[in-house]
């Protein structure tokens, strides 16, 4: 899995303005449709609303991966957000999340969509990748921890 | 036309109410391979015996064809071709090819050892026994000699199937060796044949004929291997994008028919290009699955080969040389035990691995049969020769299956510890449940999951559930396993590299598997429900 396939500088926000976990999921989900990778936005909400509510997706250490699969999009696509002080998103470990990474990838389709979050959730397993994703001053400067 | 179909079905119908029945008598009752009553059943069913019995204005049930060195129809013998086919296919598909490829060095010494010694045996016997025999170049000596290379390695892998030996270094070792057995025996048939024409046209030998007739069948040999091995994996995942894996299953087999009739086109058995094509996607993710689905039919298929193959014995024709037949049954049976068990002594394999290995390369069957027919159609041996090329293959067919399933008995044959897998790179991720039926519930929620993903599930046999996730080069395996006070624990080992993957299905299961229980809580009251399917039952019409 290329993770360049999916990321760009067009999909990386490193100053994230909501301040709840419901507003943050919209705030990415623009991402997206800014970039025309969704075509129902407020169907692709409801599918990433559905899989929050069956467990919350903000894992350890400030990382959340809210994804779903969904017949808003076409293709596996992905966006990463920073919000540097963080915003409860009920944690599995109760603190703060922090990187947002969040994938959407079409139901009907059998996709890569794990592999991609199990690749980035490899390169952000070490506190050093996720000290340098949080101090990115550029969207570039954060995927070059992704090697990208 | 019609009549023949219609004979034909009759003989299929017996053929399988008989093999099944005898079969399963020998795999209960007798303890022995079903094979083995499959090619009872043949014999006493066949033209020789009991089918030779005219039925009303029917005539006998299995007549025998004029001029044909194959005792049964030319319709029933394509039916049990197709069986070999599927028999070598799914053996193909069950070789585990980096053994396979690991233990190919020791093979060709064993095949080789095989096939030299047992040839010697078994023209030396001919030269020494047949007064009119005089020379080791007697077209009698050289196919009597033939005769005695080939290895079945049709029986031995049912055999090695059903046991469950054919991943072990000996079970590999000789299917290797078998399939390099009927290579280099076909080879030598081809060079016999040509020899012998020669002989009996009181001509000169053309030895560059006989050569390129050689390379020929050697170079299809391994240009297809390694073409195979290299492609099927790409064929697997083009053929994916169909997202059916009942036409994935059903197009391989085709493309084994194709490499079968191609085999037969470059001078060698069909059964080698159906072995090839299993061989070459035995690596791949749905190896297991195809394979299971080829079962299901060649339940169907492969018992008529083996009762074809019990109905080639002539008991009348055996009576006049009975006394060589039998001599040279065991010198023949001696030359494969010793041929191919004193190399593989030399190539790493203790005393009783070397005795399995003699034993596996035991079984002569289909091979043997082409070898004596050409002989007997090219008129280099005569009737009564060809039944002593039967009598041998009998003698080592009936007797090698239980000595095979004897010597399998007992510790590794092998002298060094089979490290098949380096265990460090792997981990173990275990989850506990309250109850095995809580784990099975779970399990089946991750696996589902799985074959969302494109993964392919099959379940292996053990003592405890077993089950391989397997996608292209990732392999996980999921094992459900009672603990202590009736609990349960599934526990899923993958590849370092591959752990947060499976961390992240098993979260995405088990939140799955928790949206599902809390519907179940906000049903309705179940004691109600109960009630109300307790008054249904009395209601009045």
């Amino acid at each position: 899995m290329k993770l360049k396939n999916v990321l760009n500088e067009n999909v990386v926000k490193i100053d994230l303005e909501s301040n709840t976990k419901d507003d943050i999921i919209k705030e990415l989900l623009a991402i997206l449709k800014d970039n025309n990778l969704v075509d129902d936005v407020d169907l692709a909400y409801k599918d990433v609303m559905s899989r929050e509510t069956k467990m919350s997706t903000g894992i350890q250490h400030g990382v959340a991966i809210p994804h779903a699969k969904t017949k808003a999009v076409n293709q596996l696509t992905a966006c990463i957000g920073l919000k540097k002080e963080g915003v409860d998103f009920n944690a599995l470990d109760g603190e703060k999340s922090n990187i947002f990474i969040m994938t959407l990838s079409p139901s009907d389709h059998i996709g890569p969509h794990v592999q991609f979050l199990a690749e980035v959730s490899r390169i952000i397993k070490t506190e050093e990748a996720r000290n340098s994703i949080l101090a990115s001053e550029s969207p570039a400067e954060l995927l070059s921890v992704f090697g990208i | 036309m019609a009549e023949e179909m219609m004979v034909l079905m009759l003989q299929l119908g017996i053929i399988l109410i008989a093999t099944k029945f005898v079969g399963y008598v020998f795999a209960h009752y007798l303890k022995q391979p079903k094979v083995l009553g499959e090619l009872c059943a043949g014999m006493v069913i066949g033209p020789y015996l009991l089918g030779s019995i005219a039925i009303g204005s029917l005539g006998p049930l299995f007549p025998l064809p004029l001029n044909s060195t194959v005792p049964v129809s030319p319709e029933l013998y394509g039916i049990s071709t197709l069986g070999s086919i599927f028999l070598l296919f799914d053996s193909g598909l069950e070789t585990d090819l980096p053994t396979f490829i690991k233990f190919s060095g020791k093979a060709s010494v064993v095949g080789l050892g095989g096939v030299i010694i047992s040839f010697l045996f078994g023209a030396g016997a001919t030269v020494l026994l047949l007064p009119n025999v005089n020379s080791l170049m007697d077209p009698a000596a050289l196919f009597l000699g033939t005769v005695c290379t080939a290895t079945s390695i049709g029986i031995t892998a049912r055999i090695l199937g059903e046991t469950k030996k054919i991943a072990t270094p000996e079970g590999v070792t000789i299917m290797a060796a078998a399939v390099l057995d009927d290579v280099i025996s076909i080879v030598l048939l081809s060079v016999v044949v040509g020899i012998s024409s020669v002989q009996i046209a009181g001509s000169s030998i053309h030895w560059g004929v006989i050569v390129a007739v050689a390379f020929k069948a050697i170079g299809f040999w391994l240009a297809c291997t390694v073409i195979g091995v290299i492609l099927a994996p790409k064929f697997t995942k083009g053929m994916k994008v169909f997202k059916s894996l009942p036409l994935i299953s059903e197009v391989a087999f085709g493309i084994a028919m194709l490499l079968a009739g191609f085999s037969e086109m470059a001078g060698l058995a069909m059964i080698i290009g159906a072995y090839i094509a299993g061989l070459a996607l035995s690596q791949t993710d749905v190896a297991h699955s195809i394979s299971e689905r080829m079962k299901s039919v060649s339940e169907f298929f492969v018992p008529v080969f083996f009762a074809v193959m019990g109905m080639m014995v002539n008991f009348s024709a055996l009576r006049s040389v009975l006394g060589f037949a039998l001599l040279f049954s065991l010198i023949a049976f001696a030359g494969k035990l010793i041929g191919c068990g004193a190399p593989a002594l030399l190539v790493g394999f203790n005393l009783k691995g070397a005795y399995r290995i003699g034993c596996g390369m035991l079984p002569r069957g289909e091979v043997t049969l082409i070898v004596a027919g050409i002989g007997l159609a090219s008129g280099a041996i005569s009737h009564d020769l060809f039944g002593v090329a039967v009598m041998t293959m009998l003698v080592a067919s009936v007797t090698a299956p239980p000595m095979l399933v004897g010597a399998f008995k007992g510790g590794s044959g092998y002298k060094k510890k089979l490290n098949l897998e380096d265990n460090s790179d792997t981990i173990t991720i275990s989850l506990d449940f309250p109850s095995k039926r809580a784990a099975k519930f779970i399990s089946d929620t991750v696996l589902e999951g799985f074959i969302a993903e494109g993964f392919f599930v099959s379940s292996i046999e053990s003592s405890h559930t077993v089950y391989q996730i397997r996608k292209e080069s990732t392999i996980i395996m999921l094992d459900i396993m009672r603990i202590e006070d009736n609990q349960a624990s599934v526990k899923l080992t993958c590849q370092k590299d591959d752990e947060a993957f499976v961390r992240l299905m098993l979260l995405d299961s088990i939140a799955d598997f928790q949206a599902f229980a809390s519907t179940l809580t906000s049903m309705q009251d179940p004691e109600m429900m109960s009630a109300q399917l307790l008054m249904s039952m009395f209601n009045e019409d």
